[in-house]
């Protein structure tokens, strides 16, 4: 095998990892500065303690807390009035924005 | 001021003092002894869900202990609706819920148990 191709392999090894559609990071940074970060914070580490730290949550975990807001199978109405009018690409976007922001807690377990 | 208004000003003041203390302060001692059940699950890190969905547990620790409160409570009414949760969270009182809070909200302290 050449370089190219052990390369090539590598990395269609690593994105076979990720969700289906993958995400924009840009466009997930976009919406968060739109929709979410006066609550939750750019970083997800929300200051007020009603609202939920999110910066560092498994990004699928994120996703579908937010496919539950829109759906209404988890009830609350704030989030509802929120979450309803993302897109499917809007969630994975914004699921992957916050996943990727640090944890407030250095705590590993 | 007569004796009645007195008395209805004190229970007045009463009622209002127990609606602040609704919420049971948190103790992250006695949540120690509580987070058995929650272990299982969410203590070990990108452990997955089985059904009806299949995500990673979410991560708890150093969650804001009002969220993490209201969250068991939702999935305690039936507002979220995961099997397992809401099974668990019908056996919690509101006091388990603030110890378990507030266990949680301890920076680090699931490290250092982890690596004792």
């Amino acid at each position: 095998m050449t370089k190219t191709t052990i390369a090539a392999a590598a990395l269609s090894l690593a994105f076979a990892t990720l969700p289906a559609a993958a995400a924009d990071l840009a466009a997930g940074a976009a919406k968060a500065k739109e929709v979410c970060a006066a609550c939750h914070g750019m970083d997800g580490n929300a200051s007020q303690p009603e609202y939920p730290r999110l910066g560092g949550q498994h990004e699928d975990y994120l996703a579908k807390a937010l496919r539950d807001y829109k759906s209404g199978a988890r009830k609350n109405p704030v989030m509802a009035a929120f979450a309803k009018p993302l897109s499917k690409q809007d969630i994975e976007n914004l699921a992957a924005h916050y996943a990727r922001q640090a944890r407030v807690v250095t705590a590993k377990y | 001021m007569t004796k009645t208004t007195i008395a209805v000003l004190a229970a007045a003041a009463l009622a209002a003092g127990s609606a602040l203390a609704q919420a049971p302060a948190g103790d992250a001692g006695r949540g120690a002894q509580k987070v058995q059940m929650c272990q299982g699950c969410h203590g070990i890190e990108g452990w997955r869900t089985a059904f009806p969905e299949v995500y990673k547990v979410p991560r708890i620790a150093g969650q804001h202990p009002q969220y993490f409160v209201s969250a068991l409570k939702a999935y305690r009414s039936g507002d979220r609706a995961h099997p397992s949760m809401k099974g668990i969270a019908a056996t919690l009182s509101d006091q388990d819920m603030a110890d378990l809070a507030a266990y949680y909200a301890q920076p680090g302290e699931t490290t250092r148990k982890a690596s004792k």
